[in-house]
């Protein structure tokens, strides 16, 4: 680990954490303010009125706690695609951006190991993502014990978190071996965008039931299960595991390759 | 012990050579021009010193430390320049260079400092804004502030003006004094001739001549453009034993190799209204090589 290069990669980056948690901040605070015990029903008519569209945005149940009002209205969408939108620019800044614009030539000829290199560029990419969720988790949480006292269950809303953690670092994971491996930037975020988008929308239909429910095997986001999570269902931990792997193994195989790559500097 | 060896160094890519069987020998002290027209394997050949590339065949080492092994260690006592010019645009020049100092764990910046002031550097503004003479600068202070062995740049003087470019020749001289070795790649015969003391020649992947400077001098061939009065006289002058070509009814340009006090008194003899030198360019050595099938050594 280099402590210089994190050093730079956190003021270099302050600015898009700065803008992705403001943003997530507005909503989260607003969609908070606007839980109202009885309001869920209306929101349920809602639902009625148009079950196809909410469902393919995982709206199909606010249920009557807050705990599971936030996980449809926000675990649905905001708080996968925000953080994917972060973790996207992240990743492909922290290699392939300096190899497309040629200064990774000079960061990898000072006396450090492409090894060293890599690594704390990984570490600072999951570092940065694990702050980003857990300021969004407190703020929720604080949030919720001002405005509703005793209303929120902490215990569940952090497995909640934590399960929507290991989704990210599965995907970035995954952004971190294509900005390894990618011979210039825009293929980079060519594959970076389309693949997760594609995913996101295979989980958009496969929630709409149906026939399309079995794409649900072909998307990654349904390992992240926010009714098991809550429940905390054994499943649900066993989709926790594998997400954790995936990312293990992206990381692990876009550290080998950038080690290994030819590089034109 | 050799500075920098480079052993049968081939490069494939697909079915095309990018560099085939290179052989590199440079000793300590010693400043190794490279010398070739773009993309005839120049820079493909440094990359694999600095440790970016894979060899398909053969190994290059610098103070007898393999290159893609040993890439850490290696930097500690080398400086290089790339040869495309590229830094973190948001940065400005004065970050980028603390930026890389710090990376190097080198906290005094006295060499830094007084490099930026020989090339006359004004690192304050942001890199994006900078001209590409700057930049080139800044990689220049980057290649040079932590005093290194060995130095390695790729085309160091593109992007500076003539003024510049006598400055870093000085520069050169300087470090050469200081028993730094130096290995740099060119386009131009003029930079290499005033500081290196020999020469490759690259073509088309393959090194077609390693030489002595002063050998490269003795045997490189001058041009001159001679204008006569009339064509009478250089009708005359055609019947002379030198190798001429005929431009215009009064213009003429002969090749001399070697001495010129020969020809100078050959052309006393004749009423001349202009005469110009005519530099030769890197081609013009080439096919002398084409020609001669180059001597390796």
């Amino acid at each position: 680990m280099n402590i210089t290069l994190l050093k730079h990669e956190f003021l270099a980056s302050i600015k898009l954490f700065s803008i992705i948690i403001a943003v997530l901040m507005l909503y989260i605070i607003s969609i908070v303010y606007m839980y109202n015990p009885e309001m869920s029903n209306t929101l349920n008519q809602l639902t009625e009125s148009m079950p196809e569209l909410m469902a393919a945005f995982g709206m199909s149940n606010f249920g009557d706690t807050i705990i599971e009002f936030l996980s449809t209205y926000l675990y649905g969408f905001l708080l996968l695609i925000l953080p994917l939108v972060f973790v996207i620019m992240l990743s492909n800044k922290l290699i392939i951006g300096y190899i497309d614009n040629g200064s990774m030539g000079y960061i990898i000829t000072t006396p450090n190991t492409r090894l060293k290199i890599v690594v704390t560029q990984a570490f600072f990419l999951i570092i940065s993502l694990f702050a980003l969720l857990s300021i969004t988790t407190t703020v929720t949480v604080i949030f919720c014990e001002l405005l509703f006292p005793n209303e929120l269950n902490i215990a569940a809303f952090i497995t909640l978190n934590f399960g929507l953690f290991l989704l990210h670092f599965a995907i970035s994971g995954f952004c971190f071996l294509i900005s390894c491996s990618s011979k210039d930037l825009k293929t980079s975020y060519a594959y970076c965008v389309g693949i997760p988008i594609m995913f996101y929308l295979i989980e958009a239909l496969s929630n709409l039931g149906g026939a399309l429910e079995k794409l649900q095997y072909v998307t990654i986001f349904s390992l992240f299960d926010p009714q098991k999570l809550i429940a905390q269902d054994t499943l649900a931990l066993w989709m926790l595991l594998s997400l954790f792997i995936i990312g293990a193994v992206c990381y692990t195989l876009a550290v080998r390759i950038f080690v290994k790559r030819d590089l034109y500097l | 012990m050799k500075m920098i060896e480079v052993h049968s160094l081939t490069k494939k890519f697909g079915d095309f050579y990018s560099i085939q069987n290179v052989n590199l020998e440079i000793e300590k002290g010693e400043v190794f021009g490279f010398l070739g027209p773009n993309g005839a394997g120049k820079s493909t050949t440094i990359r694999h010193l600095m440790g970016f590339l894979q060899a398909t065949e053969g190994h290059c080492s610098i103070k007898g430390l393999d290159c893609r092994q040993s890439t850490a260690t290696i930097q500690k006592f080398v400086g290089y320049l790339p040869g495309e010019i590229a830094f973190i645009d948001k940065m400005t020049g004065k970050q980028f260079i603390r930026f890389i100092a710090q990376l190097r764990g080198l906290n005094d910046l006295k060499r830094a400092d007084e490099l930026i002031e020989y090339f006359e550097l004004n690192a304050t503004g942001l890199i994006k804004k900078m001209s590409k003479g700057m930049k080139q600068k800044i990689g220049l202070v980057c290649a040079f502030m932590h005093d290194p062995e060995i130095v390695i740049l790729d085309e160091p003087t593109s992007g500076l003006d003539p003024l510049m470019q006598t400055k870093f020749i000085e520069f050169i001289l300087a470090e050469k004094q200081k028993g730094t070795t130096i290995l740099m790649s060119s386009h131009m015969i003029e930079e290499v001739e005033k500081t290196c003391d020999r020469v490759a020649i690259i073509n088309a992947g393959k090194i077609v001549a390693t030489e002595k400077v002063a050998d490269l001098k003795k045997r490189k061939s001058k041009k001159y453009m001679i204008e006569f009065q009339n064509e009478s006289e250089l009708s005359r002058f055609m019947d002379e034993s030198y190798v001429a070509e005929q431009l215009s009814p009064t213009k003429a340009i002969i090749i001399v190799q070697g001495e010129i006090q020969v020809m100078l008194q050959t052309l006393a003899h004749y009423h001349i209204v202009d005469l110009d030198i005519i530099s030769q360019s890197l081609e013009d050595i080439f096919m002398h090589y084409y020609e001669t099938g180059g001597q390796e050594s």
